[in-house]
Protein backbone atom coordinates (compact mmCIF):
# COMPACT_ATOMS: atom_id res chain seq x y z
CA UNK A 1 0.00 0.00 0.00
CA UNK A 2 1.34 3.40 -0.85
CA UNK A 3 1.83 5.89 1.90
CA UNK A 4 -1.22 8.04 2.47
CA UNK A 5 0.93 10.98 3.37
CA UNK A 6 4.14 11.91 1.67
CA UNK A 7 6.98 11.72 4.20
CA UNK A 8 8.05 15.24 3.34
CA UNK A 9 4.60 16.74 3.36
CA UNK A 10 4.86 18.15 6.85
CA UNK A 11 8.48 19.15 7.07
CA UNK A 12 7.28 22.72 6.60
CA UNK A 13 5.28 22.51 9.81
CA UNK A 14 7.07 20.07 12.10
CA UNK A 15 5.35 21.29 15.23
CA UNK A 16 1.81 20.37 14.26
CA UNK A 17 1.12 17.18 16.30
CA UNK A 18 -1.74 15.97 14.08
CA UNK A 19 0.24 16.18 10.87
CA UNK A 20 3.34 14.78 12.53
CA UNK A 21 1.32 11.80 13.82
CA UNK A 22 -0.09 11.10 10.38
CA UNK A 23 3.34 11.47 8.79
CA UNK A 24 4.74 8.97 11.26
CA UNK A 25 1.82 6.66 10.55
CA UNK A 26 2.65 6.80 6.83
CA UNK A 27 6.26 5.98 7.62
CA UNK A 28 5.92 3.42 10.42
CA UNK A 29 2.26 2.34 10.41
CA UNK A 30 2.77 -0.78 8.29
CA UNK A 31 5.98 -2.00 10.01
CA UNK A 32 4.36 -1.42 13.40
CA UNK A 33 1.22 -3.29 12.32
CA UNK A 34 3.30 -6.20 11.00
CA UNK A 35 5.27 -6.29 14.22
CA UNK A 36 2.11 -6.38 16.35
CA UNK A 37 0.44 -8.89 14.03
CA UNK A 38 3.49 -11.09 14.26
CA UNK A 39 3.72 -10.95 18.06
CA UNK A 40 0.00 -11.25 18.89
CA UNK A 41 -1.00 -13.46 15.95
CA UNK A 42 -4.25 -11.51 15.63
CA UNK A 43 -5.12 -8.84 13.07
CA UNK A 44 -7.74 -7.17 15.30
CA UNK A 45 -5.37 -7.02 18.26
CA UNK A 46 -2.64 -5.62 16.02
CA UNK A 47 -4.90 -2.85 14.69
CA UNK A 48 -6.04 -1.97 18.21
CA UNK A 49 -2.49 -1.76 19.47
CA UNK A 50 -1.28 0.31 16.52
CA UNK A 51 -4.21 2.67 16.91
CA UNK A 52 -3.60 3.01 20.63
CA UNK A 53 0.10 3.64 20.01
CA UNK A 54 -0.57 6.44 17.53
CA UNK A 55 -3.20 8.03 19.77
CA UNK A 56 -0.69 7.99 22.61
CA UNK A 57 1.84 9.50 20.24
CA UNK A 58 -0.60 12.28 19.39
CA UNK A 59 -1.09 13.08 23.07
CA UNK A 60 2.65 12.83 23.64
CA UNK A 61 3.29 15.40 20.90
CA UNK A 62 0.41 17.61 21.97
CA UNK A 63 1.82 17.77 25.48
CA UNK A 64 5.24 18.76 24.13
CA UNK A 65 6.90 15.36 24.65
CA UNK A 66 10.39 14.47 23.45
CA UNK A 67 10.66 14.01 19.68
CA UNK A 68 14.18 12.62 19.51
CA UNK A 69 13.44 9.01 18.50
CA UNK A 70 9.75 8.60 17.86
CA UNK A 71 10.17 5.37 15.91
CA UNK A 72 11.71 3.70 18.93
CA UNK A 73 9.08 5.34 21.14
CA UNK A 74 6.27 3.86 18.99
CA UNK A 75 7.74 0.37 18.97
CA UNK A 76 8.30 0.50 22.74
CA UNK A 77 4.68 1.50 23.37
CA UNK A 78 3.46 -1.19 20.96
CA UNK A 79 5.72 -3.88 22.44
CA UNK A 80 4.41 -3.10 25.93
CA UNK A 81 0.85 -3.22 24.67
CA UNK A 82 1.52 -6.56 22.95
CA UNK A 83 2.95 -7.96 26.17
CA UNK A 84 -0.05 -6.71 28.18
CA UNK A 85 -2.43 -8.23 25.72
CA UNK A 86 -0.63 -11.56 25.68
CA UNK A 87 -0.58 -11.60 29.49
CA UNK A 88 -4.26 -10.77 29.60
CA UNK A 89 -4.97 -13.55 27.16
CA UNK A 90 -2.97 -16.04 29.21
CA UNK A 91 -4.71 -14.94 32.40
CA UNK A 92 -8.23 -15.09 31.09
CA UNK A 93 -8.13 -17.36 28.09
CA UNK A 94 -5.59 -20.16 28.43
CA UNK A 95 -4.90 -21.51 24.99
CA UNK A 96 -6.52 -24.80 24.21
CA UNK A 97 -6.28 -26.26 20.76
CA UNK A 98 -9.93 -27.27 20.62
CA UNK A 99 -11.04 -23.74 21.54
CA UNK A 100 -8.77 -21.92 19.14
CA UNK A 101 -11.24 -20.47 16.65
CA UNK A 102 -8.85 -18.11 14.90
CA UNK A 103 -9.40 -18.06 11.19
CA UNK A 104 -6.82 -19.84 9.13
CA UNK A 105 -4.72 -17.97 6.66
CA UNK A 106 -5.40 -18.37 2.95
CA UNK A 107 -4.03 -21.48 1.30
CA UNK A 108 -0.31 -21.12 0.83
CA UNK A 109 1.22 -21.31 -2.59
CA UNK A 110 4.54 -21.94 -0.89
CA UNK A 111 4.28 -24.71 1.71
CA UNK A 112 7.68 -23.66 3.14
CA UNK A 113 6.22 -20.34 4.17
CA UNK A 114 3.45 -22.07 6.09
CA UNK A 115 6.06 -24.18 7.88
CA UNK A 116 8.15 -21.12 8.59
CA UNK A 117 5.12 -19.45 10.10
CA UNK A 118 4.23 -22.50 12.17
CA UNK A 119 7.78 -22.62 13.52
CA UNK A 120 7.52 -18.92 14.37
CA UNK A 121 4.20 -19.31 16.19
CA UNK A 122 5.56 -21.85 18.65
CA UNK A 123 8.51 -19.67 19.71
CA UNK A 124 8.60 -18.14 23.18
CA UNK A 125 7.07 -14.63 23.36
CA UNK A 126 10.46 -12.92 23.81
CA UNK A 127 11.91 -14.71 20.78
CA UNK A 128 8.92 -13.65 18.69
CA UNK A 129 9.23 -10.10 19.97
CA UNK A 130 12.93 -9.79 19.14
CA UNK A 131 12.67 -11.38 15.71
CA UNK A 132 9.66 -9.23 14.86
CA UNK A 133 11.41 -6.05 15.96
CA UNK A 134 14.49 -6.86 13.91
CA UNK A 135 12.39 -7.80 10.88
CA UNK A 136 10.90 -4.29 10.97
CA UNK A 137 14.37 -2.80 10.68
CA UNK A 138 14.99 -1.67 14.27
CA UNK A 139 18.57 -1.24 15.41
CA UNK A 140 19.86 -3.14 18.44
CA UNK A 141 19.56 0.04 20.52
CA UNK A 142 15.93 0.51 19.47
CA UNK A 143 15.21 -3.16 20.04
CA UNK A 144 16.68 -2.98 23.54
CA UNK A 145 14.45 -0.03 24.40
CA UNK A 146 11.34 -1.69 22.98
CA UNK A 147 11.98 -5.10 24.52
CA UNK A 148 13.20 -3.78 27.86
CA UNK A 149 16.57 -5.55 27.75
CA UNK A 150 20.19 -4.41 27.75
CA UNK A 151 21.57 -3.38 24.38
CA UNK A 152 24.57 -5.68 24.85
CA UNK A 153 22.23 -8.67 25.18
CA UNK A 154 20.25 -8.06 22.00
CA UNK A 155 22.62 -9.76 19.56
CA UNK A 156 22.97 -12.89 21.70
CA UNK A 157 19.24 -13.23 22.38
CA UNK A 158 18.33 -12.51 18.78
CA UNK A 159 20.85 -15.01 17.40
CA UNK A 160 19.45 -17.70 19.70
CA UNK A 161 15.88 -16.81 18.79
CA UNK A 162 16.67 -17.14 15.09
CA UNK A 163 18.43 -20.46 15.78
CA UNK A 164 15.38 -21.78 17.60
CA UNK A 165 13.11 -20.64 14.77
CA UNK A 166 15.35 -22.32 12.21
CA UNK A 167 15.52 -25.52 14.19
CA UNK A 168 11.74 -25.57 14.41
CA UNK A 169 11.40 -24.83 10.72
CA UNK A 170 13.78 -27.64 9.77
CA UNK A 171 12.02 -30.09 12.06
CA UNK A 172 8.79 -29.34 10.14
CA UNK A 173 10.57 -30.27 6.95
CA UNK A 174 11.56 -33.71 8.23
CA UNK B 1 41.70 -13.95 14.33
CA UNK B 2 39.39 -16.79 15.39
CA UNK B 3 36.28 -17.53 13.39
CA UNK B 4 33.12 -15.58 14.17
CA UNK B 5 30.67 -16.68 16.82
CA UNK B 6 26.98 -17.09 16.07
CA UNK B 7 26.29 -13.77 17.76
CA UNK B 8 28.89 -12.02 15.62
CA UNK B 9 27.46 -13.61 12.49
CA UNK B 10 24.05 -12.28 13.49
CA UNK B 11 25.51 -8.82 14.15
CA UNK B 12 27.11 -8.73 10.68
CA UNK B 13 23.79 -9.59 9.04
CA UNK B 14 22.06 -6.93 11.14
CA UNK B 15 24.66 -4.28 10.30
CA UNK B 16 25.72 -4.03 13.95
CA UNK B 17 29.17 -5.66 13.78
CA UNK B 18 32.48 -3.89 14.23
CA UNK B 19 34.85 -3.15 11.36
CA UNK B 20 37.21 -5.89 12.56
CA UNK B 21 34.50 -8.59 12.47
CA UNK B 22 33.35 -7.50 9.04
CA UNK B 23 36.92 -7.64 7.85
CA UNK B 24 37.21 -11.23 9.01
CA UNK B 25 34.08 -12.20 7.10
CA UNK B 26 35.66 -10.94 3.87
CA UNK B 27 38.75 -13.08 4.30
CA UNK B 28 37.27 -16.28 5.81
CA UNK B 29 35.32 -18.42 3.37
CA UNK B 30 33.65 -20.47 6.10
CA UNK B 31 32.41 -17.44 7.99
CA UNK B 32 31.22 -15.83 4.74
CA UNK B 33 29.14 -18.93 4.01
CA UNK B 34 27.65 -18.74 7.52
CA UNK B 35 26.81 -15.06 7.06
CA UNK B 36 25.16 -15.83 3.73
CA UNK B 37 23.12 -18.57 5.33
CA UNK B 38 21.98 -16.30 8.17
CA UNK B 39 21.11 -13.61 5.59
CA UNK B 40 18.85 -16.14 3.87
CA UNK B 41 17.23 -16.97 7.22
CA UNK B 42 16.60 -13.32 8.00
CA UNK B 43 15.27 -12.69 4.53
CA UNK B 44 12.85 -15.65 4.96
CA UNK B 45 11.71 -14.10 8.24
CA UNK B 46 11.30 -10.74 6.49
CA UNK B 47 9.12 -12.38 3.83
CA UNK B 48 7.08 -13.98 6.58
CA UNK B 49 6.42 -10.59 8.17
CA UNK B 50 5.49 -9.05 4.83
CA UNK B 51 2.79 -11.69 4.60
CA UNK B 52 1.08 -9.97 7.52
CA UNK B 53 -0.06 -7.29 5.09
CA UNK B 54 -1.09 -3.75 5.95
CA UNK B 55 -3.55 -2.09 8.26
CA UNK B 56 -6.84 -1.70 6.41
CA UNK B 57 -7.62 1.58 4.59
CA UNK B 58 -10.58 2.04 6.92
CA UNK B 59 -8.20 1.88 9.86
CA UNK B 60 -6.01 4.62 8.41
CA UNK B 61 -9.11 6.70 7.86
CA UNK B 62 -10.25 6.27 11.49
CA UNK B 63 -6.84 7.34 12.69
CA UNK B 64 -6.98 10.48 10.56
CA UNK B 65 -10.41 11.18 12.00
CA UNK B 66 -9.06 10.79 15.54
CA UNK B 67 -6.09 13.03 14.85
CA UNK B 68 -8.37 15.84 13.74
CA UNK B 69 -11.16 15.24 16.24
CA UNK B 70 -12.11 18.38 18.17
CA UNK B 71 -12.12 16.38 21.42
CA UNK B 72 -9.47 14.08 22.91
CA UNK B 73 -9.85 10.53 21.62
CA UNK B 74 -8.53 7.78 23.86
CA UNK B 75 -8.56 3.99 23.84
CA UNK B 76 -8.18 1.51 21.04
CA UNK B 77 -11.81 0.58 20.65
CA UNK B 78 -13.50 3.96 20.58
CA UNK B 79 -12.78 4.45 16.93
CA UNK B 80 -14.09 1.12 15.79
CA UNK B 81 -17.09 1.33 13.48
CA UNK B 82 -20.38 1.31 15.36
CA UNK B 83 -21.86 -2.17 15.34
CA UNK B 84 -24.79 -2.29 13.03
CA UNK B 85 -24.49 1.33 12.06
CA UNK B 86 -24.34 0.49 8.39
CA UNK B 87 -23.85 -3.23 8.17
CA UNK B 88 -23.76 -4.36 4.57
CA UNK B 89 -23.90 -8.11 4.61
CA UNK B 90 -23.42 -10.57 1.81
CA UNK B 91 -26.82 -9.89 0.33
CA UNK B 92 -25.53 -6.38 -0.15
CA UNK B 93 -27.40 -5.64 -3.31
CA UNK B 94 -30.51 -4.85 -1.33
CA UNK B 95 -28.51 -2.17 0.50
CA UNK B 96 -27.00 -1.12 -2.80
CA UNK B 97 -30.44 -0.46 -4.19
CA UNK B 98 -31.43 1.51 -1.09
CA UNK B 99 -28.20 3.48 -1.34
CA UNK B 100 -28.74 4.06 -5.02
CA UNK B 101 -32.18 5.48 -4.29
CA UNK B 102 -30.62 7.79 -1.71
CA UNK B 103 -27.95 8.85 -4.16
CA UNK B 104 -30.52 9.74 -6.77
CA UNK B 105 -32.24 11.91 -4.18
CA UNK B 106 -28.94 13.53 -3.28
CA UNK B 107 -28.06 14.33 -6.85
CA UNK B 108 -31.36 16.04 -7.51
CA UNK B 109 -32.24 17.46 -4.11
CA UNK B 110 -29.03 18.21 -2.25
CA UNK B 111 -26.59 19.45 -4.84
CA UNK B 112 -28.51 22.59 -5.79
CA UNK B 113 -28.08 23.96 -2.28
CA UNK B 114 -24.35 24.35 -2.82
CA UNK B 115 -23.15 27.45 -4.54
CA UNK B 116 -20.66 27.75 -7.36
CA UNK B 117 -17.23 26.30 -6.68
CA UNK B 118 -14.60 28.65 -5.36
CA UNK B 119 -11.53 29.47 -7.38
CA UNK B 120 -9.05 27.39 -5.41
CA UNK B 121 -6.69 25.28 -7.47
CA UNK B 122 -7.83 22.22 -5.53
CA UNK B 123 -11.23 22.97 -6.94
CA UNK B 124 -9.98 23.06 -10.49
CA UNK B 125 -8.36 19.66 -10.01
CA UNK B 126 -11.56 18.23 -8.58
CA UNK B 127 -13.45 19.74 -11.51
CA UNK B 128 -11.11 18.14 -14.04
CA UNK B 129 -11.51 14.85 -12.24
CA UNK B 130 -15.28 15.13 -12.37
CA UNK B 131 -15.00 15.74 -16.10
CA UNK B 132 -12.86 12.59 -16.46
CA UNK B 133 -15.43 10.57 -14.54
CA UNK B 134 -18.33 11.58 -16.71
CA UNK B 135 -16.66 11.74 -20.11
CA UNK B 136 -15.26 8.17 -20.31
CA UNK B 137 -16.14 6.13 -23.43
CA UNK B 138 -15.84 2.47 -24.47
CA UNK B 139 -15.68 -0.70 -22.38
CA UNK B 140 -13.70 -0.21 -19.20
CA UNK B 141 -12.39 -2.78 -16.72
CA UNK B 142 -11.72 -1.47 -13.24
CA UNK B 143 -10.45 -3.23 -10.16
CA UNK B 144 -10.60 -1.43 -6.87
CA UNK B 145 -10.50 -2.09 -3.16
CA UNK B 146 -13.41 -0.90 -1.09
CA UNK B 147 -13.59 -0.69 2.69
CA UNK B 148 -16.91 0.33 4.16
CA UNK B 149 -17.25 1.00 7.88
CA UNK B 150 -19.36 -1.75 9.46
CA UNK B 151 -19.13 -4.10 6.47
CA UNK B 152 -18.46 -7.59 7.78
CA UNK B 153 -16.00 -8.64 5.07
CA UNK B 154 -14.13 -5.42 4.56
CA UNK B 155 -12.11 -4.62 2.54
CA UNK B 156 -13.43 -6.30 -0.57
CA UNK B 157 -12.03 -6.20 -4.06
CA UNK B 158 -14.49 -5.14 -6.74
CA UNK B 159 -14.00 -5.97 -10.40
CA UNK B 160 -16.22 -3.94 -12.63
CA UNK B 161 -16.68 -4.26 -16.37
CA UNK B 162 -18.77 -1.42 -17.74
CA UNK B 163 -19.79 -0.25 -21.15
CA UNK B 164 -19.52 3.54 -20.91
CA UNK B 165 -21.55 3.99 -24.10
CA UNK B 166 -24.35 1.91 -22.64
CA UNK B 167 -24.33 2.40 -18.85
CA UNK B 168 -27.02 -0.22 -18.25
CA UNK B 169 -24.56 -2.86 -19.44
CA UNK B 170 -22.14 -4.00 -16.78
CA UNK B 171 -20.76 -6.81 -14.67
CA UNK B 172 -19.63 -6.27 -11.08
CA UNK B 173 -18.16 -8.89 -8.80
CA UNK B 174 -16.87 -8.58 -5.24
CA UNK B 175 -14.10 -10.73 -3.81
CA UNK B 176 -12.92 -11.23 -0.24
CA UNK B 177 -9.32 -10.84 0.94
CA UNK B 178 -8.82 -14.55 0.19
CA UNK B 179 -9.75 -13.99 -3.47
CA UNK B 180 -13.02 -15.88 -3.09
CA UNK B 181 -16.00 -14.40 -4.94
CA UNK B 182 -18.72 -13.04 -2.61
CA UNK B 183 -21.36 -11.54 -4.87
CA UNK B 184 -21.75 -10.61 -8.50
CA UNK B 185 -24.32 -8.98 -10.72
CA UNK B 186 -24.38 -8.62 -14.48
CA UNK B 187 -26.81 -6.95 -16.79
CA UNK B 188 -26.98 -6.55 -20.54
CA UNK B 189 -29.86 -4.53 -22.02
CA UNK B 190 -28.82 -5.69 -25.53
CA UNK B 191 -29.61 -9.31 -24.70
CA UNK B 192 -32.18 -8.25 -22.07
CA UNK B 193 -30.55 -10.55 -19.52
CA UNK B 194 -29.55 -10.06 -15.93
CA UNK B 195 -27.79 -12.48 -13.55
CA UNK B 196 -26.85 -12.35 -9.89
CA UNK B 197 -24.50 -14.53 -7.90
CA UNK B 198 -24.48 -15.03 -4.15
CA UNK B 199 -22.02 -17.33 -2.43
CA UNK B 200 -23.41 -19.21 0.57
CA UNK B 201 -21.45 -21.86 2.52
CA UNK B 202 -18.93 -22.22 -0.28
CA UNK B 203 -21.50 -22.71 -3.04
CA UNK B 204 -22.27 -20.15 -5.75
CA UNK B 205 -25.99 -19.65 -6.38
CA UNK B 206 -26.67 -17.89 -9.66
CA UNK B 207 -30.08 -16.47 -10.53
CA UNK B 208 -30.59 -15.62 -14.19
CA UNK B 209 -33.52 -13.77 -15.68
CA UNK B 210 -34.38 -12.85 -19.25
CA UNK B 211 -36.58 -10.23 -20.90
CA UNK B 212 -35.71 -7.57 -18.33
CA UNK B 213 -37.96 -4.52 -18.70
CA UNK B 214 -36.45 -1.16 -19.61
CA UNK B 215 -35.29 1.34 -18.62
CA UNK B 216 -32.75 -0.67 -16.64
CA UNK B 217 -31.03 0.40 -13.48
CA UNK B 218 -27.29 1.02 -13.61
CA UNK B 219 -25.49 0.39 -10.32
CA UNK B 220 -22.11 1.68 -11.62
CA UNK B 221 -23.77 4.92 -12.70
CA UNK B 222 -25.27 5.30 -9.27
CA UNK B 223 -21.98 4.61 -7.53
CA UNK B 224 -20.41 7.16 -9.86
CA UNK B 225 -23.15 9.60 -8.92
CA UNK B 226 -22.17 9.16 -5.27
CA UNK B 227 -18.54 9.94 -6.01
CA UNK B 228 -19.52 12.89 -8.24
CA UNK B 229 -21.79 14.19 -5.52
CA UNK B 230 -19.09 13.81 -2.89
CA UNK B 231 -16.56 15.61 -5.07
CA UNK B 232 -19.03 18.39 -5.74
CA UNK B 233 -19.50 18.66 -1.99
CA UNK B 234 -15.74 18.75 -1.51
CA UNK B 235 -15.59 21.56 -4.05
CA UNK B 236 -18.17 23.46 -2.03
CA UNK B 237 -16.11 23.27 1.16
CA UNK B 238 -13.82 26.21 1.80
CA UNK B 239 -11.08 24.46 3.76
CA UNK B 240 -9.67 22.07 1.19
CA UNK B 241 -5.97 21.36 1.45
CA UNK B 242 -3.99 20.51 -1.64
CA UNK B 243 -0.72 18.60 -1.56
CA UNK B 244 1.24 17.81 -4.70
CA UNK B 245 3.25 14.59 -4.57
CA UNK B 246 5.85 13.77 -7.19
CA UNK B 247 6.67 10.07 -7.00
CA UNK B 248 8.01 7.35 -9.29
CA UNK B 249 4.53 6.89 -10.75
CA UNK B 250 4.23 10.55 -11.62
CA UNK B 251 2.47 13.49 -10.09
CA UNK B 252 -0.46 13.01 -7.75
CA UNK B 253 -2.73 15.59 -6.22
CA UNK B 254 -3.96 14.91 -2.70
CA UNK B 255 -6.97 16.94 -1.68
CA UNK B 256 -8.13 16.80 1.91
CA UNK B 257 -11.20 18.22 3.48
CA UNK B 258 -10.32 18.09 7.19
CA UNK B 259 -12.91 16.30 9.30
CA UNK B 260 -15.51 18.38 11.10
CA UNK B 261 -18.52 17.25 13.07
CA UNK B 262 -21.45 19.48 12.20
CA UNK B 263 -24.07 20.05 14.84
CA UNK B 264 -26.93 19.43 12.42
CA UNK B 265 -25.88 17.12 9.62
CA UNK B 266 -27.90 17.17 6.43
CA UNK B 267 -30.76 14.71 6.41
CA UNK B 268 -29.75 12.74 3.35
CA UNK B 269 -26.01 12.97 2.84
CA UNK B 270 -23.33 14.98 4.53
CA UNK B 271 -19.59 14.65 4.19
CA UNK B 272 -17.66 15.33 7.39
CA UNK B 273 -14.22 14.62 6.02
CA UNK B 274 -12.87 13.46 2.69
CA UNK B 275 -9.68 12.82 0.82
CA UNK B 276 -9.17 12.37 -2.90
CA UNK B 277 -5.91 11.28 -4.48
CA UNK B 278 -5.98 12.25 -8.14
CA UNK B 279 -3.57 11.28 -10.89
CA UNK B 280 -1.61 14.20 -12.33
CA UNK B 281 -1.58 12.50 -15.74
CA UNK B 282 -5.24 12.00 -16.52
CA UNK B 283 -7.01 13.38 -13.42
CA UNK B 284 -8.41 9.95 -12.66
CA UNK B 285 -9.30 9.35 -9.01
CA UNK B 286 -6.80 6.88 -7.55
CA UNK B 287 -8.14 6.86 -4.03
CA UNK B 288 -11.18 8.31 -2.36
CA UNK B 289 -11.96 8.24 1.37
CA UNK B 290 -14.96 9.87 2.97
CA UNK B 291 -16.77 9.87 6.27
CA UNK B 292 -20.15 11.35 6.90
CA UNK B 293 -23.82 10.62 7.32
CA UNK B 294 -26.00 8.88 4.77
CA UNK B 295 -29.70 8.71 5.57
CA UNK B 296 -28.89 9.67 9.18
CA UNK B 297 -26.49 6.74 9.53
CA UNK B 298 -22.75 7.33 10.01
CA UNK B 299 -20.66 5.90 7.22
CA UNK B 300 -17.03 5.66 6.28
CA UNK B 301 -15.88 4.47 2.91
CA UNK B 302 -12.49 4.07 1.33
CA UNK B 303 -12.07 3.24 -2.34
CA UNK B 304 -8.68 2.59 -3.87
CA UNK B 305 -8.16 1.99 -7.58
CA UNK B 306 -5.94 -1.03 -8.22
CA UNK B 307 -6.05 -1.42 -11.97
CA UNK B 308 -7.83 0.21 -14.84
CA UNK B 309 -7.90 -0.55 -18.56
CA UNK B 310 -9.97 0.10 -21.63
CA UNK B 311 -10.89 -3.05 -23.55
CA UNK B 312 -10.41 -2.60 -27.28
CA UNK B 313 -11.63 -4.89 -30.06
CA UNK B 314 -14.81 -6.96 -29.88
CA UNK B 315 -16.95 -6.33 -26.80
CA UNK B 316 -16.32 -8.91 -24.06
CA UNK B 317 -19.12 -10.98 -22.55
CA UNK B 318 -20.93 -9.33 -19.68
CA UNK B 319 -22.35 -12.67 -18.44
CA UNK B 320 -21.40 -14.20 -15.09
CA UNK B 321 -19.42 -17.32 -15.88
CA UNK B 322 -20.69 -20.49 -14.21
CA UNK B 323 -18.61 -23.32 -12.78
CA UNK B 324 -19.53 -27.03 -12.61
CA UNK B 325 -20.34 -26.82 -8.89
CA UNK B 326 -22.54 -23.72 -9.18
CA UNK B 327 -26.30 -23.87 -8.66
CA UNK B 328 -28.03 -22.00 -11.49
CA UNK B 329 -31.66 -20.93 -11.13
CA UNK B 330 -33.73 -19.42 -13.95
CA UNK B 331 -36.15 -16.78 -12.76
CA UNK B 332 -38.55 -14.17 -14.07
CA UNK B 333 -37.63 -10.53 -14.47
CA UNK B 334 -38.93 -8.25 -11.73
CA UNK B 335 -38.89 -4.56 -10.99
CA UNK B 336 -35.41 -4.69 -9.45
CA UNK B 337 -32.59 -7.21 -8.96
CA UNK B 338 -33.25 -7.67 -5.24
CA UNK B 339 -36.87 -8.72 -5.80
CA UNK B 340 -35.84 -11.06 -8.62
CA UNK B 341 -33.31 -12.78 -6.41
CA UNK B 342 -35.72 -13.24 -3.54
CA UNK B 343 -38.72 -14.41 -5.58
CA UNK B 344 -36.66 -16.90 -7.61
CA UNK B 345 -35.20 -18.48 -4.48
CA UNK B 346 -38.59 -18.60 -2.75
CA UNK B 347 -40.15 -20.27 -5.81
CA UNK B 348 -37.40 -22.90 -5.73
CA UNK B 349 -38.05 -23.45 -2.05
CA UNK B 350 -41.70 -24.33 -2.52
CA UNK B 351 -41.26 -27.66 -4.41
CA UNK B 352 -38.41 -28.53 -2.05
CA UNK B 353 -40.88 -28.36 0.84
CA UNK B 354 -43.28 -30.63 -1.07
CA UNK B 355 -46.04 -28.05 -1.59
Amino acid sequence: MKALYAPDATRENPLDPQTETLRLYAEHGTPLFRFCRSVTGQTDDAEDIVQEAFLKLLHHLQSGGDRSNLKSWLFTVAANACRDRMRWRVRWMPWRAELDTRTVDPVEHYPDRARARDAFRVLAPRDRLLISLRAQGLSYREMAAAAGIREQSVGRLLARAVDRWKKGFESWLV
Amino acid sequence: MACLTDVEIQAIVDGEASEERRGHEVTCERCRARVDERRRDMSAIGALMEGHGHPSPAFAMRLRQAAHAPHVVRGSTVLRPLAGSLRWGRAGWVSAIATAAAIALVVFAILPRFGAPTTLSANEILGRSLQTLSSAKGVELLEYEVAVGGMSHSPVVIRQLIDRDNPGRYRIASYGPDGEIHTAISQDPLTQRRAQLVRVDGVNYIVRVGAIPGPVLSLPQMAQALVETSISMMQAKSDQQLTVEDGPEGRRYVIDVPPVTPANPATTLDIFGARAVISGQDFRILQFDATGMLLKQPFSVSVKLRTHEFIGGPAPSFEIETGPEDVVLEGAAGDDPATELLTTILRELRPARGK
